[in-house]
């Protein structure tokens, strides 16, 4: 009962944050029973892991941060809930996001933004900056995220954390609130990458109630390696442009060397179609999310809104009118827009043709006898919050080195490298499918040598 | 390529979706913008016709046709702010009253 108690201190005290949505001292101490009463040594034993609020919990509300949600219960437990449960650890809270997953900023709440837990100015990135925020700040351990673009590497990057992202079909999404499910992974944050190896090897494996999770055993929490020797860590030129930030290219530089100390050998690689990542996720997922995000009309969930007339369309409309935000609001006109029948050749058919070529950019990488790729994770620090509100295209360039690996579906993570100005920087490393561990193997080894928290040049 | 006002009040339409009047013009210019940026994927050139592309695994594996109770944490009466003799009630919408 003393972590639930600790727990709860930490949450109150980190409340200037706004990274909660839901959580309560009468929560965490039922959760904690429950925890205690499991028998034997369950590997997550104690651990409070927030949750980020669009993955299901039957004890508090399911908002997505989202008006159109406001009050949701859900009447089951997401899978990746029930298993990090049966493994011992404490739903601490429900994490603040980008309304239903769409933002890099976490300025799209309908509850307001998240503050970056080392400067209230910027953003902690997003969508899940809710999650990673609880973790730097040293509320959590570990959290759950979600990934359709990078949602949860990007703020891993911004707030100095672990953030990893599985292979698609590893974690299954039964209770993971649908946004592009292409796309969507539940993903997780650690304060090290043992935390997260561990959450990820709790919660993975395979789930008769999500037919895309793969048929094989969960994620194994990868041994300790000693050095890097034999591994062939490629570099994509596409991933290092000539206006790099500065201080995102120093810490590059560190943690190449850092890589290249441990025995591993860099090569220089392409990934050609790398600059048509962006255009074609901001085709694919709104696509994907106008058809999702059909059922919030005011009849099956949340707070309804009678239109003008009192007819079922008006309620519909004005419903979906009032309770989605601007952000929302956008990406279910443009993904309705890609799909409509005058341009559905000209843009959806397009961007699904180029996730095939962006696949096979990574698949050819591989193939060519390159275990891992080395890249930023994002071109710049955490930025201002209000420096991106206004221009949806500017937000969207924040994940220019994130959601060309999750169009291919495969494992990538960001571990922080180092700092500039004060402020984090992450460096990501993308694996083949299912080559999990691999990578979850070189980054602890990474995480060893490599001064995160030092100031780089 | 250009989006007018029409244009994104006929999609919104589409999407179920109420724009208020006063959002209109700012929509108008945001959704311009991201279909120009979108929209350079026709100048990427166009090599062979690619495959469609799925993640994960090649096949998926499904379950058996048997129907089965959806585990819920709470009984459906719980669920619904109105439940009577097994149904959900709903309210009572003019356009059905006309019929």
């Amino acid at each position: 009962m003393a972590v639930a108690k600790e727990t709860g201190e930490r949450l109150a005290a980190a409340a200037g944050l706004n990274a909660t949505l839901h959580w309560s001292q009468a929560l965490l101490d039922a959760e904690a029973r429950r925890a205690d009463a499991l028998p034997g040594t369950p590997p997550l034993r104690g651990m409070p892991i927030a949750v980020k609020d669009n993955i299901v919990t039957t004890d508090a509300p399911t908002t997505c941060a989202s008006r159109i949600l406001e009050g949701y219960i859900s009447p089951y437990d997401a899978t990746a809930v029930r298993r990090l449960r049966a493994a011992g650890a404490l739903v601490a809270a429900k994490a603040n996001m980008d309304e239903f997953a769409m933002g890099s900023s976490t300025e799209h709440s309908a509850f307001g933004r998240v503050k970056h837990p080392l400067d209230p100015d910027r953003v902690p990135g997003g969508s899940s900056g809710g999650s990673a925020a609880l973790v730097a700040a040293g509320v959590v351990p570990a959290a759950l995220g979600s990934e359709t673009g990078g949602s949860v590497r990007q703020p891993a990057s911004f707030c100095g954390v672990v953030g990893v992202k599985p292979s698609y079909g590893r974690v299954s999404r039964y209770g993971l609130v649908a946004f592009g499910s292409s796309l969507d992974c539940i993903s997780v944050f650690g304060r090290s990458v043992d935390h997260a190896a561990r959450v990820l090897s709790a919660m993975s494996g395979h789930d008769p109630l999500d037919s895309t999770t793969l048929d094989r055993p969960p994620t194994a929490v990868p041994a300790a390696l000693p050095d890097l020797k034999g591994l062939r860590i490629g570099l994509p030129r596409e991933y290092f442009p000539a206006d790099l930030h500065p201080g995102v290219a120093a810490a590059m530089a560190r943690a190449k060397a850092a890589v290249r100390g441990l025995g591993a050998e860099l090569v220089d690689v392409s990934l050609p179609h790398s600059a048509y990542a962006v255009p074609t996720y901001y085709i694919v997922a709104p696509a994907e999310a106008a058809a999702n995000l059909a059922r919030y009309d005011g009849v099956r969930y949340g707070p309804r809104k009678a239109g003008p007339g009192g007819d079922i369309r008006a309620l519909y409309q004005a419903t979906r009118g009032d309770g989605f935000g601007p952000e929302v609001q956008r990406r279910i006109l443009v993904g309705t827009y890609v799909l409509s029948a005058g341009y559905y050749d000209a843009y959806y058919r397009k961007a699904q043709q180029m996730r095939a070529r962006i696949a096979d950019d990574f698949r050819r990488a591989f193939a060519a006898g390159v275990d891992l790729l080395l890249t930023p994770t994002t071109p710049t620090p955490a930025f201002r919050a209000g420096e991106k509100t206004e221009d949806p295209v500017a937000m969207y360039l924040a994940d220019i080195f994130v959601c060309a690996i999750s169009l291919a579906g495969l494992p990538a993570l960001s571990i922080p490298v180092g700092r500039t100005d004060g402020l984090p920087v992450g460096a990501q490393l993308i694996a083949p499918f299912f080559e999990d561990e691999r990578m979850l193997a070189a980054a602890a080894a990474l995480e060893r040598v490599v001064a995160a928290d030092a100031e780089v040049r | 390529m250009s989006i007018g006002r029409d244009d994104v009040l006929h999609v919104a339409k589409l999407a179920e979706l109420a724009v208020r009047d006063e959002d209109l013009d700012r929509l108008v210019e945001q959704l311009n913008r991201i279909v120009d940026y979108v929209a350079q994927l026709d100048r990427a050139p166009a090599e062979g016709a690619a495959e469609l592309f799925l993640p994960g695994p090649s096949q998926v594996s499904l379950r058996e046709d048997v129907p089965g109770p959806v585990p819920l944490a709470r009984p459906p009466a719980e669920l619904a702010p109105e439940f009577a003799d097994g149904f959900f009630l709903v309210p009572r919408h003019g356009a059905m009253e006309d019929l």
